[in-house]
């Protein structure tokens, strides 16, 4: 197999073509009102704020810091402006039943106009009924009705007085009530001479004083239904004169209103109840108590009055109360009231008829906000309750407003794995949010795409109050966007770490005094940013420098490889070589991983080393038995090893640990392999050839070493400057491997060798030296296993075959 | 109620100097009465003297083996004991002469308690001089329910030889005036107007004289009068009304805003039959001169 030439500058680092920038600076440009490359999720956005159905609500995902919330809000906003302004809310005072407001609809603006009217109408009640009641038509009438019932009780009473005096008998009053005598001239009859009367005349007066005190009775008894009527008649009186001072405004108001029904049922009810509670208008001191006047007063809960277009709305603390709003309380004398004025709209009030946007993963860390949203959203309308009720822990009596009914968008925000979690778990999510807005990560890096990335950082820039970039220091952008992307076809869509190097840009631009971003700037930004996150990697270098951590960067050496592994710690990650070594005996069979033995290596790893163990059965003893006892170790990795980019590395050393041929340790290998030894790619190329050439430079400078890799990851490396240099002057190289011969002809400098017709490998191939290697392994195990039958009575058999 | 902002600083008119009688049988109209007759006595510097009539009728009614009491309020029947009425009698009697002490000590008057047995409007006329002012209730416990003119008010409204005032508690209002009702052709004008403007003087109010006038009566009685009570130094305004009826002038005294109100007895306003009834409901004190 031909050894692969080493890479050439351009094929490490896809340059952005100047041509393609046809500007001078980003001044020039214009904005971009929509990001491009994210046609996906835009469409998305676009389905599911249009669709009208239920359960169509949104939820838009990708990494954080990606410019989801500015890119839905700006989308949304844009497409809201052109629908309908949503109405507006009142909840009123329900006379029917109190705790139990009633919610009106009012068309936008016109609840704020309500509200001011009823204000009014309150002040005018203040002054109007008083009045009346104060009013000489009012007294009079008032003093008719007393003076009538007046009469009608003196007339009982008059009627018994005459009758007594007909008789010839006394009505006499006394302290307490009245009494009866016989009466002479006026006068009552002295009892002495009284008892001189004849026993007729006698019995005649005692049964007629008994009559009368009959009478009397009744007459005094007919009294409490008198004032009872009295009081009914002055109530009717009331209502009377209440109603007619209320025609005016009542009127007016209906006559307004007459547009919307709900607000005419309101007022007849105002009406009832002031006509109701008139006599509480009544007192002069005082006048009405504010608790009747309030009950008058309308709560504008959504006022949509200055609302352009249907409503966008951002809750940044969705917690149960901001979300489906709640009920306040005012405190009194050590005492909680509350009532109907005192209900607060919620996010979802405010964003009803438009779009509500959330976090995910902040609503789902607030306690019960998500089953509250869940259950508002399933049941189509909102319904204030406050969480202490909901759960049962406070029976207190409060107000149960009336649902209003709900129309609204939701968009969730989220990383992507909230959202399949979220659809693995909650099987209420998926019925909800139908709409997944998928952000991409990466961009298309091609012609068409060069222009409006330009577009993209001038917008950013402009957008940031940003100095302007020139040409360079946009292709600077792009090409660093790029290596964001680990892609030379691919450009980053993660607009957080943009935007920071844009400002970190254009902050060194001002410390060097210049009035634009220049190539110089963005590339201090990267160094800077690099440099700050470098203290780990350093200390890191530094080991290998002294000798502490044991890497060999020239000469050749028996079971021994530069392998090359990613360290990632928050935001940075860097590459480091790491030393692989192996030894080989004859055995059965077996490769053992001592990472995975010590419990130090992942599934993954675990994986790679058996299917480099079958790969090694497969093609070096085909027909017989592998009789091979290997190990393979991570040297000095205390960490834990994943993944299976060091296979083709594993692979090298354990073939060189077998033959004992020596490696170059000048190379560093990566890659992962399959059954049949093609080499295939792998993740953080960059940072790995990065990570080995500069432990090359600290340790005696780059002269003749470099990297393999799989040739697949060519599209994928955007090397920095250093390496690019090295590479120029031909003091570091790069090779794309993709068959794992091509990495032993590299490592060792002989012919890896095809088997022939036979399938034996040619004289003085490296292959052949290992299949006789493991001959010689698999001859001196079957010796071992005679013997052993023998002395054990020959028994022997294929107990000890290897599979 | 009379307030007592009585002004000083203002010229004094020549005083009555008879006495103030006050009537008390015990009633919650008749201590408000008392309250308002110290006022008066304090304002003239009078000797007062209480009144209180154990009526000759109630006393023999008690003497009745038969007799009853029905309750004014409850209609209920209990016996009517003679003993157990003397001793509420003087119940009453002793709280009428304490109150009566009480009141007129505060201001340092001199005060005698009448007790007598008879009838009462008899013994009161019997004990009245020409230049007395009686002071009474409009009605005392002795009343029907509703009633607003007593039975002892009736009579010393059309007999008393002085003057005689009717005390009632008026409802506050924002007007106060007091007003003085006047017939056009009446020899008692002076004496009505003189106690108006005594009244409109302490009580610090102001004065309406109001004139029953015919058209062909000569204008110069209302001048006079005006002229009057400028020299008295009292804001006075004077009006002429139509004879009417007495409905009439009640309203009109009622658009004055009468708090008080003085009356001849001569006043045609009591030839009209429904008067008392009418000047009941005005519901404000009434004082009549004779």
């Amino acid at each position: 197999m031909a050894v692969p030439a080493a890479l050439t500058e351009d094929q490490i680092y896809h340059r952005c073509p100047p041509e393609k920038l046809d500007f001078e600076t980003t001044e020039k440009l214009d904005d971009l009102e929509l990001p491009f490359g994210q046609d996906r999720m835009l469409r998305a956005l676009e389905f599911g704020a249009s669709m009208a159905a239920s359960g169509f609500n949104l939820f838009v995902l990708g990494p954080t810091g990606a410019g989801k919330h500015e890119l839905v809000k700006r989308f949304l906003a844009n497409h809201a402006s052109g629908k309908p302004v949503p109405p507006d809310w009142c909840h009123l005072f329900n006379f029917l039943q109190s705790d139990k407001p009633n919610a009106i609809e009012l068309p936008p603006g016109d609840g704020r106009t309500f509200r001011n009217d009823m204000n009014d109408l309150v002040s005018e009640l203040k002054t109007v009924i008083p009045a009346t009641f104060e009013s000489e038509e009012y007294q009079s009438r008032i003093q008719e009705l007393q003076e009538e019932v007046n009469r009608r009780q003196q007339k009982g009473l008059l009627v018994i007085q005459e009758e007594a005096n007909a008789n010839n008998i006394a009505m006499v009053s006394t302290p307490a009530g009245f009494s009866f005598a016989p009466m002479r001239n006026g006068e009552v009859i002295e009892p002495e001479k009284y008892e001189t009367l004849s026993d007729e005349e006698k019995e005649l007066v005692e049964a007629k004083v008994d009559d009368l005190q009959k009478k009397l009775q009744q007459a005094i008894q007919q009294v409490p239904r008198l004032r009872k009527e009295v009081r009914e008649r002055i109530h009717q009186l009331n209502e009377e004169m209440v109603q007619l001072t209320l025609g005016g405004p009542i009127g007016e108001l209906r006559e307004k209103w007459a547009h919307v029904p709900a607000v005419v049922v309101h007022l007849d009810a105002v009406r009832e109840d002031i006509v109701e509670h008139a006599e509480a208008f009544q007192d002069d001191e005082n006048g009405a108590p504010a608790g009747l006047l309030n009950r008058y007063r309308v709560n504008l809960l959504v006022d949509n009055a200055d609302t352009r277009g249907a409503p966008v709305v951002y809750e940044d603390l969705p917690n149960h109360q901001h979300l489906s709003g709640q009920i306040e309380h005012r405190a009194r004398q050590g005492n909680l009231y509350t009532d109907f004025t005192l209900i607060r709209a919620g996010s979802l009030h405010r964003a009803n008829g438009g779009y509500l946007i959330l976090d995910a993963r902040r609503i789902l860390t607030q306690p019960l906000a998500w089953e509250s949203l869940k259950r508002i959203l399933f049941s189509g309308e909102i319904r204030i309750e406050s969480l202490e009720r909901l759960y049962g822990l406070a029976t207190t009596v409060s107000q149960q407003p009336e649902p209003i009914p709900l129309n609204v968008k939701v968009v969730l925000l989220g990383e992507r794995m909230l959202y399949y979690l979220l659809s693995h778990y909650d099987p209420d999510f998926l019925d909800l949010f139908k709409v997944e807005a998928d952000f991409e990560d990466d961009l298309d890096r091609d012609n068409a795409s060069y222009m409006l990335y330009a577009r993209m950082i001038a917008t950013m820039a402009r957008a940031s109050g940003l100095k302007v970039l020139d040409k360079a220091a946009v292709a600077r952008v792009i090409e660093h966007a790029s290596r964001l992307a680990s892609d030379q076809k691919k450009l980053t869509a993660h607009d957080r770490v943009l935007k920071d190097l844009l400002a970190e840009a254009d902050h060194w631009a001002s410390q060097a005094g210049e009035g634009h971003i220049g190539v110089e700037q963005v590339q201090q930004a990267i160094d800077e940013r690099e440099y700050r996150a470098s203290r780990i990697r350093e200390r890191s270098l530094e080991q290998i420098r002294r000798g502490v951590m044991m890497i060999a960067t020239e000469g050749a050496q028996v079971g021994q490889v530069n392998g090359l592994s990613v360290l990632q710690i928050g935001a940075t990650r860097f590459g480091q070589p790491t030393r692989i070594t192996a030894t080989a005996r004859p055995g059965k069979g077996q490769v053992v991983d001592i990472e995975r033995e010590a419990k130090l290596g992942g599934p993954i790893h675990s994986k790679a080393v058996m299917i480099l163990s079958r790969f090694l059965a497969n093609r070096y003893a085909p027909m017989g038995e592998l009789s091979l006892s290997a190990s393979l170790a991570f040297e000095q990795s205390y960490g834990g090893v994943e993944g299976d980019s060091a296979s083709v590395a594993e692979t090298c050393v354990l073939l060189s640990a077998i033959t004992g041929v020596p490696l170059k340790q000048s190379l560093a290998v990566t890659g992962s392999m399959n059954q049949h030894g093609e080499v295939q790619a792998v993740g953080g190329v960059n940072e790995k050839i990065e990570g080995f050439f500069n432990v090359c430079a600290q340790s005696g400078g780059v002269d003749g070493q470099g990297a393999l890799l799989p040739a697949s990851n060519l599209e994928h490396l955007m090397l920095n400057e250093q390496v690019r240099e090295a590479v120029r002057e031909g003091r570091f190289s790069v090779y794309p491997l993709s068959h794992i011969d091509q990495a032993i002809e590299l490592m060792t400098g002989m012919e890896a060798g095809v088997p022939g017709t036979d399938g034996v490998y040619p004289e003085s191939t490296f292959n052949r030296l290992v299949a006789d290697r493991l001959a010689e392994f698999a001859d001196v195990s079957k010796k071992k296993d005679d013997d052993k039958a023998n002395s054990s009575g020959g028994n022997g058999g294929d107990n000890n075959r290897d599979d | 109620m009379v307030t007592t902002t009585a002004t000083t600083d203002k010229p004094k008119a020549p005083m009555p100097a008879g006495r103030v009688l006050i009537l008390l049988d015990g009633s919650r109209l008749s201590l408000a009465a008392l309250e308002a007759a110290g006022e008066i006595a304090s304002a003239r510097n009078a000797d007062v003297l209480g009144i209180f009539v154990e009526e000759t009728n109630l006393l023999r009614a008690a003497g009745y083996g038969f007799a009853r009491e029905v309750g004014g309020s409850s209609g209920l029947a209990r016996p009517l004991e003679a003993a157990a009425l003397e001793a509420r009698m003087q119940a009453l009697a002793e709280q009428a002469r304490r109150s009566l002490q009480q009141t007129m000590a505060r201001r340092g008057l001199a005060q005698t308690l009448k007790l007598c047995r008879g009838r009462v409007a008899k013994e009161v006329l019997n004990l009245m001089q020409p230049e007395d002012l009686v002071v009474l209730g409009r009605v005392g416990w002795s009343g029907i329910p509703g009633t607003r003119l007593g039975s002892t008010a009736r009579v010393l409204l059309r007999q008393a030889p002085g003057d005689v005032l009717l005390w009632a508690e008026p409802r506050p209002r924002r007007q106060n005036r007091v007003v003085v009702l006047l017939n056009h052709d009446q020899g008692a004008n002076h004496r009505a107007v003189r106690v108006g403007a005594e009244l409109a003087r302490r009580s610090n109010q102001p004065l309406s004289v109001l004139i029953h006038t015919r058209p062909e009566d000569d204008q110069s009685v209302a001048e006079d009068i005006l002229t009057y009570l400028q020299r008295e130094g009292i804001a006075a305004r004077v009006k002429r009304i139509p004879v009417a009826s007495a409905g009439a002038a009640v309203r009109v005294l009622q658009e004055e805003g009468a708090t008080q109100l003085v009356v001849s007895r001569t006043s045609n306003l009591f030839t009209d039959q429904g008067a008392e009834a009418l000047l009941s409901e005005l519901n404000l004190p009434i004082t009549v001169t004779p």
